[in-house]
Formats: structure tokens, C-alpha cells, sequence
């Protein structure tokens, strides 16, 4: 226990120490130039509201959706943007840093990244420090890393709280087990999550800044530079979910699309046309699935099986009402991971949601501690299509207080048994399917139209706070109807429901007709937020040419980035690490800035647009022209 | 060696498995070998409709299991083996299953269990049968997912 405390407080000290160096870095840094740009003030009310934001995207409140929702960049950026005065570009910098996030996902318990962070406090100091967004994109990946410590600190203290809801237990305290539950845990995390956002927010853009201002020019148009290239990794990674067998052209179909259209062809469009496709697809194209494995292993009438095999004859004394039912639902919808940790990871939520119907079945201080206990155990599952184990099992808690014979063995099994496969269908489903190809299109909305240049830009782009709003509502929506559905199904028909509907082939054609439209939308969306721009130029007929703008873009739009994208994707094929890849992308992008080739860019004062030919790569294509600021409606 | 992934845990085939490991190493099928699983129709059922298309699963008890599982270390076909406990996967190695590593990948906390790493709960007996895993010359590390970096159990099991 003093072990886990230690750690605790040695996290939180390294998180507040990292935030409070940034305003000495700032004060070191004070001295250099701030040419023209504007002062930076994030209110103390403005910080406190960010920080609140990130807390609560991490917080059960929100009816367990802010994991889906506001902890995702996209939507992070649009409400840092209200909150500081300008929502269409938060929401246009909230989905340029989303796109590195794009296969985020975590499962049981494992954070390889922390995309809130990222998010909240990446969009504050882009706003406040008017940061180009692909240098937002830059350092947001960092910051990323840096929050994870937030939850495995988190992660690890709250094992502590699971022991303070079993000492409830044993007390036949249900009131006790809900409220260890949430109240320490959530004390806590309140604590470690609103203080470092909170002084990040309040001091971050400033000294982010003034470190900027302190970077040679190259520098600076290195970080530029990789945030047009850190956008591969997230659209690779994700592609190792979907980018497979006969779905593979439709990715091309989408990069292309969006190419040939100049940016211009909206991502609504694209998105329907891949609806489209994906019918025909499952209509013309898929062979037919080879007869599952699993019934010639198993006799057919076996998945009928009710889940109890002695159920009372006569009409059960004690009936879990609708409300019962609800009330349960929402309870684990909202606090599943409100006391997540290591030891038991859902344990202690499962028997949250328990509480009304243990309340409603068992009456004597026996009864009521032993179900108490027997649901506080370790338990992990998909929190929204692997509510059909609590449905199944509540059907046995019911079975079993009317005198059917079922011991607690029977319902362990059930429990332990069932978490892990259904766990593996809904983190397919919900996690690497639906929410990155709504992301995806809600990024893709919120990007908007370039403005002017034949191949757009994330600077001179609009953002479009629609793409967070919408993507917000269908996610809802999606995640909330299959939670519901898989728990009262479960409920209502346990095991029969599960064999019928994994027999039945609607997964596997949800995911097939998924995959042939993310990879449409992924392939546009490598278009738009992938950026590579040669810098060095060739000699055409005596005239000075760049070499991307003069002979590889004519001959195939975007060659370059679908090239680094592929590349990126064989890379994570060949098990090369993310982070090794992150490393090495960033690595190359400020060597490639590096004025090997010509006259030197010390500083802004120096740099003429001629001398951009003398890097490898460039920020902005075509070399030599700054992104047109965009006209004003 | 085409046994690509031979793996502890307890929640059988879920997320991690799915999302993680089977993209990562290209697997093509899974076998899991349990005794329980065997014998309970419905889980064994249930698991192999909950891999991915595509992805053969295979429920196999202990004796049945060291037989597929020699027989497919000699095949090309790139395989994950899941078993619940260090138990079994003893079985396995001294039945002659050719294991280079064991991969711990859950094992569930409880009463009588102390933590290893992270979601990594063991019992002394589960000590006792990874440490004999190992004196057999197969090397046991705790890697939860595909992207961690994989921890040796000896550098964990240091003085107890």
C-alpha cells in the first residue's frame, strides 16, 4: 500500500514539475525575440474550464461516453476553441492533432497514448500560442505521452479503493460498494487530471512560444514539416485494422478521389459513396463465408440451451422490474471505469451496477454480502457490446433467488468466461471500427475547404465545427443503441441471444461493409492531412522547376504522401515499433528542414523564399509561396 | 517456428488478443488449450465465432492440445496458442511442445494472489510452475500488448 502511494506522489510530483518547468523555460527564454506576435492570455477562468473539460473526459459523468467523445482531440479542440473564443479553428486544430490518434484504442487497461491530453491541452496552446496547426500536431504528440502517466498513476491507486469497497462488503453496505465505487477514485483523479491542465493551460502558450521564438528558422519549419508527416503513423496504424484482402482498392479509390478533386470533393460525399460501394461489395464481391468451424464442432441445438437447467416450475416470487433493469444499465454505462485499476480493472464497477439488483433480490445480511462479494472480482469486458455478460448474468442472479440451483461457480464461469470473447468482438467493433471511421469522417468534415491553393493546407484550411458536433451525435447514438440492445437482449435471452447473433454472420457484415468504408475515408484523409513537399528544384528548359510541382504531382496527385503512408504501414507490418517510427519521422523532418543546400535560415528576419529550395523538404507546397492567409467571410 | 504467439491468459481470446496481437504478428489461427473450455460446448462455441473471419479457433483439452501443437510448430502457418493458467502451458512444454516463449499476457487478480506488473496477478503455485517453465529452457516474459515492450519474469520473481 505504501509502495502504491509512493508511486502516486512521485507521478504527480513529475507531472506538476514538468508543468511548473515550462514557465522557468519560459523565463530563460524571455529575452529573445517576439517579432510581431501577438501577446497570449489564457484567463485563470479559461484554464480552469480547460482543465474541468479534461478532467470530465476522463470522469464517468457524461454517461460514459466522454471516452468517445470529448476525450477525442476532435472534439476537445472544438470546446477549447469555445472557450477561448474561437471554435472553428479548435475544431480545425482538434482534428489535425486527431489524425496521429486515429487507431487510438485501449484495452483492459493499457494506454499506449493519451489522446485527451493531447487534445486539451495541444488546442490551448495552439489557439493561445497562434501556433501553425501542423506544429500543434508536433507537439501534441508529446504531450500525449506525457498524460499517460495521469493514468497509470491512477490506474494503480485505485486497486487501493477496490479494497475499501470489499471492506463495504463485508458489511452488507450496498450504498458503501457504489460509492467506493466512484467518490475516492474520482477525488482523486479530479486532483491529478484538473492540476496539470490546469497549469499548462495557464502558462503553456507563452512558454511554448517563446521556445518557438528561440528555434533557428529551420527549426521551426521542421516541426511544421513533421506535423504534415506524423499524420501517417495514425492513418498506417489504423490501416493494419482495415486495410486488408479485397477492401485494400477501396482505400486508393478514396485517396484518389480526393486528389483528382483537388481537396475539394467533400468527405460527406466520399463517406456516401463508400456506403455505397459497401453494399455492392457485400452483395457482388465477398465469397461466401466458409462454413464456421464452430457448428461442425458443436451440435446445433446446443446454443438454445437456456441458462439455468433447473428453473422453478411455479411463477417466480421475486421479478426484477423494467426499472431494475434500466437503473442497472445506467449505472454501469456511466461507472464502469469510474474506479478502473489494476487489480480488478471493471470489478468494482460491475458491482456498482449490481446494486439495484441486489437490492431488489436479496434481503437477508448473508445473502446480500455474498453477492456483493462475489461480483466484486476482477472483471473486464468491452463496456458497451459485452453488456450481454450482465445481462446473462443478471438473469442467473434472478433464477437464483427464486431457488434455482445455481452456484456461484455457474455465474463466475458465465462472468469469466464470456468477457473475454465479447470483449474481443466489441473492442473490434466499437474501438477499431466504428469510432476511428467516425472520427475520421467527422475530421475530415472538420478540416474544411483549403482556401485558394490547388493542394490545401492545414494553414490556410477553415475549420468547420460541424465535423466535432456531428461526430459526436453518431457516436452517441451508436455506442448508446448497442449498449442498451446487448443488455437487455442478454437479459431477456442470455446465452441463446449470443450463439444466435455470432452465428448469424451480422458481425462479421458490419465489419466487412465498415471496412470497405473506412478505407475510403481513411484514403482521403491521408490526402488532405499528409503533407510531404520536395523542396529542391530541377532545370526544365532552362528554367528553375520544383521537382514535386513539376513532374511528380502532374503524373499522380500526392504520390509522395501515399508513398510515406504505405511505407509507414509496411513498417508496422514488419512489427517496427510506433514510437520507433514516431521517433525517426521527427527526427527526419527537422534534418530535412536543415538548409543543407543553401543560404542559411537563421532567423525570420533573414528568410527569403529563394532560400527555401536549399532544404530537403519544405512546409509549404509549392516552395516558395506562403499559404495565402484566407479571406475573411 | 511458426508457434508465433504462445500466450497466459485467462480471458482466453478478447480484446488485446484481437486488436493487438493477432493484427501484429499476421496470425492465422488460434488454438487454445483447456481443459474446461473443452468440455463446456457453449464457450467453446462462443470463442470460435468471436475470432475474426477468417481465423480458424481451436478448442483442444490438454492431451489433444500438445499433439496439434507439435504437429503445427512444424507448419509454416503462423499460429497463436492461448492457454488459461502456467498449469497448462506446463503440460504443454513437458508433453514436448516446442515453446521458445511464454507470453504472459493476463492473469486476473484475487484471494491468495500478489501482483506481478501492472494487471499481472500470480499465486505461489503459479510462481513455482513459471520458474519450472523456465528451468526447461523456455524463456517467460509479461508483454500485455503487442506494442509494450516485453518484461523477462525473471527480472520480477527477484527474491521471493
Amino acid at each position: 500500500m505504501f509502495r502504491k502511494f509512493a508511486a502516486f506522489g512521485g507521478c504527480l510530483a513529475l507531472a506538476l514539475l514538468l508543468a511548473a518547468a515550462l514557465p522557468s523555460v519560459a523565463l530563460a527564454a524571455g529575452s529573445g525575440t517576439s517579432a510581431g506576435t501577438p501577446t497570449i492570455t489564457v484567463s485563470i477562468w479559461q484554464a480552469a474550464l480547460i482543465a474541468l473539460g479534461y478532467y470530465l473526459a476522463n470522469s464517468p459523468w457524461l454517461f460514459g461516453l466522454a471516452f468517445f467523445t470529448i476525450y477525442r482531440p476532435l472534439v476537445a479542440g472544438f470546446f477549447v476553441g469555445l472557450i477561448l473564443g474561437d471554435p472553428a479553428q479548435g475544431t480545425l486544430v482538434g482534428a489535425a492533432i486527431n489524425v496521429p490518434f486515429l487507431a487510438f484504442g485501449s484495452y483492459g487497461g493499457t494506454l499506449p497514448i493519451d489522446p485527451g491530453f493531447a487534445g486539451w491541452v495541444g488546442v490551448t496552446l495552439a489557439l493561445a500560442g497562434h501556433l501553425d496547426p501542423a506544429t500543434a500536431v508536433s507537439i501534441a504528440f508529446g504531450l500525449g505521452l506525457l498524460g499517460t502517466i495521469i493514468f497509470y498513476t491512477r490506474m494503480a491507486l485505485d486497486s487501493v479503493f477496490a479494497h475499501w469497497a470489499d471492506a463495504r462488503a463485508e458489511k452488507a453496505d450496498i450504498a458503501g460498494v457504489a460509492l467506493m465505487n466512484w467518490l475516492p477514485g474520482q477525488a482523486f483523479l479530479f486532483v491529478a487530471s484538473f492540476v496539470p491542465v490546469f497549469i499548462f493551460a495557464l502558462n503553456g502558450p507563452s512558454a511554448v512560444q517563446d521556445v518557438l521564438n528561440r528555434l533557428p528558422l529551420w527549426g521551426v519549419n521542421g516541426l511544421v514539416i513533421a506535423g504534415g508527416i506524423l499524420p501517417a503513423i495514425g492513418i498506417a496504424l489504423n490501416m493494419r485494422f482495415i486495410f486488408r484482402g479485397s477492401a485494400i482498392p477501396y482505400f486508393f479509390i478514396g485517396f484518389i478521389l480526393m486528389t483528382a478533386s483537388h481537396g475539394s470533393m467533400s468527405l460527406v460525399v466520399i463517406a456516401a459513396l463508400g456506403l455505397a460501394l459497401a453494399y455492392l461489395h457485400l452483395s457482388f464481391v465477398r465469397r461466401d463465408a466458409p462454413a464456421q468451424t464452430a457448428t461442425a464442432a458443436t451440435p446445433a441445438a446446443e446454443g438454445a440451451r437456456p441458462a439455468a437447467t433447473a428453473v422453478p416450475s411455479t411463477e417466480p416470487a421475486l421479478r426484477l422490474t423494467r426499472g431494475d433493469l434500466i437503473r442497472s444499465w445506467a449505472l454501469w454505462t456511466f461507472f464502469a471505469h469510474a474506479n478502473y485499476n489494476y487489480e480488478r480493472l471493471q470489478g468494482t464497477g460491475f458491482a456498482h451496477a449490481m446494486t439495484p439488483i441486489i437490492k431488489r433480490l436479496y434481503f437477508t445480511e448473508d445473502e446480500i454480502r455474498a453477492a456483493l462479494k462475489r461480483h466484486l472480482v476482477f472483471f473486464n469486458t468491452e463496456p458497451n457490446f459485452g453488456n450481454v455478460v450482465h445481462g446473462t448474468v443478471i438473469a442467473m442472479e434472478e433464477q437464483r433467488a427464486n431457488g434455482a440451483a445455481i452456484d456461484d461457480d455457474a455465474i463466475n464461469s458465465v462472468k469469466s468466461g464470456l468477457m473475454g470473447p465479447m470483449a474481443g468482438i466489441g473492442d473490434t467493433l466499437s474501438q477499431n471500427t466504428i469510432t476511428p471511421i467516425l472520427l475520421a469522417l467527422g475530421i475530415g468534415i472538420a478540416g474544411g475547404q483549403a482556401g485558394g491553393t490547388t493542394v490545401p493546407t492545414l494553414s490556410n484550411a477553415v475549420g468547420n465545427p460541424l465535423g466535432a458536433i456531428l461526430y459526436t451525435v453518431a457516436i452517441s447514438v451508436v455506442i448508446v443503441a448497442i449498449g442498451y440492445t446487448a443488455w437487455m437482449q442478454g437479459y431477456a435471452r442470455g446465452r441463446s441471444f449470443v450463439t444466435e447473433i455470432l452465428r448469424s454472420g451480422t458481425i462479421d457484415r458490419v465489419l466487412i461493409g465498415a471496412g470497405v468504408l473506412g478505407n475510403m475515408v481513411l484514403g482521403a484523409l491521408a490526402a488532405t492531412f499528409v503533407v510531404v513537399n520536395l523542396a529542391p528544384t530541377v532545370n526544365i528548359a532552362g528554367a528553375q522547376m520544383n521537382l514535386q510541382a513539376a513532374i511528380i504531382d502532374p503524373l499522380f496527385p500526392g504520390a509522395l504522401a501515399l508513398g510515406l503512408v504505405l511505407m509507414t504501414w509496411w513498417l508496422l507490418r514488419r512489427q517496427v515499433s510506433p514510437l520507433a517510427i514516431l521517433a525517426a519521422y521527427l527526427v527526419i523532418s527537422i534534418l530535412a528542414a536543415y538548409p543543407f543546400f543553401g543560404p542559411g535560415q537563421k532567423n525570420a528576419g533573414d528568410y527569403s523564399y529563394q532560400a527555401c529550395t536549399s532544404s530537403l523538404l519544405h512546409q509549404y507546397s509549392p516552395c516558395g509561396a506562403p499559404p495565402a492567409p484566407t479571406a475573411q467571410p | 517456428m511458426s508457434l508465433r504467439l504462445v500466450r497466459i491468459d485467462d480471458r482466453l481470446i478478447h480484446g488485446q488478443v484481437v486488436a493487438s496481437w493477432l493484427r501484429a504478428i499476421g496470425a492465422q489461427r488460434i488454438v487454445i488449450v483447456d481443459d474446461a473450455t473443452a468440455r463446456d460446448e457453449f464457450l467453446r462455441e462462443v470463442l470460435t465465432l468471436a475470432a475474426p473471419e477468417g481465423v480458424p479457433v481451436e478448442v483442444h483439452d490438454v492431451a489433444s492440445g500438445a499433439a496439434r501443437c507439435s504437429e503445427l510448430a512444424r507448419t509454416p502457418e503462423p499460429v497463436i496458442v492461448l492457454a488459461r493458467s502456467p498449469r497448462t502451458m506446463l503440460a504443454l512444454r513437458q508433453a514436448g511442445v516446442p515453446i521458445e516463449i511464454v507470453d504472459v499476457g493476463g492473469m486476473g487478480a484475487g484471494p491468495g494472489r500478489r501482483r506481478l506488473h501492472k494487471t499481472i496477478s500470480v499465486s505461489p503455485e503459479e510462481i513455482r510452475e513459471l520458474r519450472e517453465l523456465e528451468q526447461l529452457g523456455t524463456r517467460v516474459e509479461i508483454q500485455i500488448v503487442a506494442d509494450d515492450r516485453p518484461i523477462s519474469f525473471r527480472s520480477l520473481d527477484s527474491g521471493n
